[in-house]
């Protein structure tokens, strides 16, 4: 398949809207804006899109709860804190991309009634912002964005407001939260933001990739759209493998495409002389799959059946120089520091998870551990207010399930028995 | 309130029992109203829902996930469980996440007794903790860990469970949001700007709603242990005209033994005066009612120009002479506080008819100040310190305000200085300053210019220094009076314990000083003093009740959770019934004694 949306990222100038306006550029809203905004959203069911975000939310079903009657504002938010371990997909839209989002944003807009998109991007994405400012000042100038859109008479403006670094901030209830100024706690739903978001107004609340998707839709039809990808997984989709693999990067796929083929054909397959261990197929977030499960479609109704998810479609790459126990321990160091701390068992569950996996780490734990691990985390998913707490335990939860033994080899062995030469230079005392 | 018969209502299942309750209510206010016990901590019943502390949850049928029953509304014919195997779990897993980093100094905790958390975790709970690690520390350990919150509170962080009902308390009720969380996930904490802690008139209920130690009084801290106060006494305050509902606590403790009975002020249910609220005016003035400054024997001026402290026969028959002296009863003028209860303003009442006393002979002055506040503050604090403005003026007294709230009592004053009043009563039960300003009173009476002022009151101020004669009263939560508050409401406030030394309630007090200047009062008690009250004003529909209104005595608390904070008390009155809470409910429990350790024979 031909890139759709990463198609010129690799130009010098891809990102300019001089150059974007010669291919094609903004051609979808003109279409968009030709029609009415019901039917915008028709189309948009019946391509079958759906939110790139991780849950694979239909996002004309998502634009069409916004309600219709309603003296309020209406508002569409931009995901664009993309802080999932292992994604970079967003960062490539907005950096090599930005009209692209911008003209997603501006047809959601139309498709729902609203007159402003705020996109919400990470706090760490400074570089990203500078470029989005720069590009949506020029169109801006141009009459694509702002008053009177293309003498259409449609009005909306975009926003650009970065966080202050927050993984939570990238919950959709979040998201609004910190968008207001406040801290990035998830809200309590229902209601959804569709009813009541930014400032209690109705809100869709979009990935960037998402929003992406839309213009293509438009300008070149259902059709061509689903005859991209396997049943109700239609489209392009962004990929971004990292890890043990010979070209890690950003790869743009239908989702026909199974994972071992994005593993071994795109992404180059793992280091010569080593061998695949384990596949975290959608973000940290996910259950890990292992090598004999690869051979499904990466599509989100694939992936879900094989008892993961496609999350963000983050695929990290771990190969037998990983120690599995270091990866709880890690991705657990992370969940602890990123828990916004509202709910009792992702706050208290997750230090304590990752002080367990610590000492299991540094050869010092005991058997017992291994089920308290196994119980804690258990007892953490599911429980809390957003799915954070079900991401936080799924990689304890899996590494324990399918890699039970090497937990039993650093309580045996008072150390580390995976041959990790790559982390060589850590000869800090323990197992590492 | 609402009535049964006309609002909608939505019958739901909890475990399998069929429950009506008001639509609109969630699943966890359902089950309280039905007696079904779910534990919560975020939620409070005055604050907003949060749906943070996760202890709430019960399964719910056709949900897939377990739900928090606080942020739940109740639908028709939903079905809830709250005692399967995978709640019971859930709930004991959250309750040992709640507990790793929970210090277990609950023999040192001001909560400790009083605990939500202490509670629910032996109900709820898990056995034992599987926590092998050093518990987070915030600010130190132990005692050290306490920091200063503000002029009235200490804040315990380690203690802190983060519900967050401070942080909506000062959001949603003070509408000053000084608290809030900062950091994050396991290191969040609770934090004012810059360490400033809470200035504000409410934040004495911080206390009350915090479910942990981690909020305590300055006030109340390490003076008693829940089990020390075994006896609470449901009365009003009166040190305003809200009349709030408080509970008086009055600690167990020795005659001989150091330190004040009244050990505590906490307020009390009253949805419609004041809530589930008071304010700190109310929460910790009350330390006069014990303090040095109490009258506890009667004064009379000696020869030599000081008061000397004499018995009661002594004093009263000094007031009929001096009365007497002074041009007789027809002579006594009055200047009555409003913190005067009705059956005091009624026998000042009787008085005058019996001494022939014209309206203008009577004057009725209290306190006016403004208690700074947010502007859009939920609970608002009057600024009129007396309770019983509208009783006085209910009763015929000649009230008189001013443009701004204040007692204009300019006529009486322009009396008393002009020196045309030879004989002056003061009636005085509030704490010092209550009555309004009094240094006119003060100066006329060092000029000469009042032969004789009898004050009864109940603290040594500086009008009570000056007089001739200082009849010792009682202050008022050692009565049973009567008050109708700002809403025109009538309320009682109950005596909880007896006035100091030879102090006097009031009524016997105005009973006797009748008796010794020949007015015939024939009551002997303050209920016979209500109910002739009552029958004087029986064509008026407001006091319809006053024969009826109820005083409470002190009660032995069957637990001493059942009379404490008002969130709690709420809670024990509605949710655990069957105290003390039982751990194993489940399981049988050996019946045999448990093991005594026998004597060792002496030889």
């Amino acid at each position: 398949m031909d890139p759709v949306l990463t198609r010129y990222v690799r130009e010098p100038n891809g990102h300019t809207l001089d150059f974007f306006l010669q291919h094609q550029g903004y051609e979808g809203l003109k279409k968009a804006l030709a029609m009415k905004p019901g039917d915008v959203i028709e189309m948009v069911k019946a391509s079958g899109l759906r939110g790139r975000g991780g849950a694979g939310f239909p996002t004309g079903l998502k634009w069409q709860f916004v309600l219709k009657d309603t003296p309020l504002p209406k508002y569409i938010a931009c995901n664009a804190d993309e802080s999932e371990p292992g994604t970079f997909k967003d960062h490539v839209l907005m950096e090599r991309n930005p009209h692209l989002v911008f003209e997603g944003c501006l047809i959601g807009c139309w498709a729902i009634g609203a007159k402003v998109a705020y996109i919400y991007i990470r706090g760490e994405f400074y570089h990203v912002q500078k470029v989005l400012e720069a590009e949506l000042a020029k169109a801006y100038d141009k009459g694509y964005v702002g008053k009177n859109i293309l003498g259409t008479g449609f009005d909306c403006d975009i926003v650009i407001h970065r966080g202050a670094g927050a993984y939570e901030a990238g919950e959709e209830t979040a998201l609004i939260e910190s968008f207001e100024g406040k801290r990035a706690q998830p809200r309590i739903k229902p209601p959804f933001p569709a009813v009541s978001g930014i400032y209690n107004c109705p809100t869709a609340v979009n990935n960037v990739e998402t929003l992406c998707n839309v213009p293509g839709i438009v300008l070149n039809g259902v059709e061509w759209y689903t005859s991209l990808g396997p049943d109700k997984n239609f489209g392009p989709k962004l990929y971004c493998v990292s890890g043990h693999v010979k070209k890690p990067g950003v790869y743009e796929a239908t989702m026909k495409t199974t994972l071992r083929e994005l593993i071994f054909d795109y992404a180059g397959g793992v280091r010569d002389g080593h061998r695949l261990k384990a596949v975290i197929p959608g973000g940290s977030s996910v259950p890990m799959l292992l090598p004999d499960q690869l051979d499904i479609p990466a599509s989100f109704d694939d992936v879900a059946k094989a008892g993961s998810m496609l999350g963000s479609a983050a695929i990290i790459v771990m190969d037998e120089t990983t120690c599995m126990v270091w990866v709880a321990k890690n991705l657990m160091y992370f969940y602890r520091h990123e828990s916004c701390g509202k709910c009792t068992p992702c706050r208290e569950g997750g230090d304590w998870l990752y002080k367990i996996l610590t000492r299991l780490e540094n050869g010092e734990g005991s058997m017992r551990d291994i089920d308290l691990i196994a119980s804690v985390a258990g007892n953490i998913a599911g429980k809390t207010l957003c799915p954070f707490g079900d991401a936080a335990a799924a990689p304890a939860l899996t590494t324990v399930k399918n890699f039970r033994s090497e937990f039993e080899d650093h309580v045996r062995e008072g150390r580390c028995t995976v041959p990790s030469d790559w982390r060589g230079w850590r000869v800090a005392a323990g197992a590492h | 309130m609402y009535d049964r018969q006309v609002m909608d209502t939505v019958t739901l299942t909890i475990d399998g029992r069929q429950v009506t309750v008001e639509k609109g209510r969630t699943v966890l206010q359902a089950a309280i109203e039905s007696g079904i016990k779910i534990p919560y901590y975020c939620y409070h019943p005055g604050l907003g829902i949060d749906g943070s502390c996760r202890v709430c949850i019960v399964k719910i049928e056709k949900m897939p996930k377990l739900q928090t029953s606080c942020s739940t509304t109740v639908t028709e014919g939903m079905v809830v469980h709250t005692r399967t195997p995978e709640v019971v779990e859930a709930r004991a897993s959250v309750f040992e996440f709640l507990l790793i980093n929970h210090p277990l100094d609950c023999p040192v905790c001001d909560k400790g007794g009083e605990c939500p958390l202490q509670d629910f975790s032996y109900s709820f709970g898990p056995n034992e903790s599987r926590m092998e690690f050093p518990r987070r520390v915030f600010d130190g350990e132990g005692v050290r860990a306490d920091v200063d919150f503000g002029p009235t509170l200490m804040l315990n962080r380690n203690r802190c469970i983060l519900c967050t009902r401070c942080v909506r308390f000062m959001r949603e009720i003070d509408t000053d949001a000084q608290i809030n969380i900062t950091d994050r996930g396991y290191g969040s904490e609770i934090a004012t700007f810059q360490e400033q802690g809470v200035h504000s008139l409410l934040s004495g209920n911080l206390m009350d709603v915090c479910p942990v130690g981690a909020i305590t009084t300055k006030d109340y801290r390490f003076k008693a242990r829940p089990w020390d106060n075994p006896e609470a006494v449901d009365t009003i305050c009166t040190l305003c005209e809200k009349g709030c509902n408080t509970t008086a606590w009055i600690k167990a403790k020795p005659e001989w033994a150091k330190g004040p009975q009244l050990i505590r002020m906490t307020p009390r249910l009253n949805p419609d005066v004041n809530g589930y609220w008071m304010c700190d005016i109310g929460r910790f003035d009350y330390h006069w009612i014990e303090g040095d400054h109490r009258l506890q024997r009667p004064l009379v001026r000696s020869e030599a120009g000081t008061l000397e402290p004499t018995d009661w026969t002594n004093a009263l028959s000094k007031v009929a002479d001096k009365v007497t002296a002074a041009g007789g009863t027809g002579a006594l003028r009055f200047f009555v506080s409003a913190q005067a209860s009705l059956e005091e303003l009624f026998l000042i009442g009787r008085l005058g008819g019996a001494f022939g006393l014209p309206e203008s002979g009577v004057a009725v002055g209290w306190r006016q100040r403004e208690k700074p506040q947010p502007k859009h503050a939920k609970f608002k604090i009057p600024p009129t310190d007396a309770p019983n403005v509208n009783g006085a003026r209910v009763l015929g007294f000649p009230v008189k305000t001013g443009s701004d709230g204040t007692a204009d009592i300019s006529a009486f004053r322009a009396a008393v200085e002009q020196g045309r009043i030879s004989a002056l009563y003061v009636f005085d039960p509030g704490p010092d300053g209550y009555i309004g300003d009094v240094s006119w009173l003060v100066e006329a009476k060092r000029a000469g210019r009042l032969p004789l002022l009898i004050v009864h009151g109940v603290v040594m101020t500086e009008l009570a220094s000056v007089a001739d004669i200082v009849l010792p009263g009682a202050a008022w939560v050692e009565k049973d009076a009567a008050y109708v508050n700002a809403q025109g409401r009538l309320q009682g406030a109950s005596r909880a314990m007896a006035p100091p030394g030879d102090a006097q309630e009031d009524w016997q007090v105005f009973v006797n000083v009748g008796l010794a200047l020949g007015a015939g009062l024939t009551y002997t008690s303050s209920a016979a003093v209500r109910a002739d009250l009552a029958a004087t004003l029986s064509a008026n529909e407001a006091f319809a009740g006053l024969t009826s209104l109820a005083f409470s005595r002190p009660v032995t608390a069957r637990h001493w959770l059942q009379a404490s904070n008002p969130s709690e008390r709420w809670k024990w009155d509605f949710m655990f019934q069957d105290l003390p809470p039982v751990k194993f409910a489940g399981t049988p429990r050996a019946t045999s004694p448990p093991q005594t350790i026998a004597l060792r024979e002496v030889d």
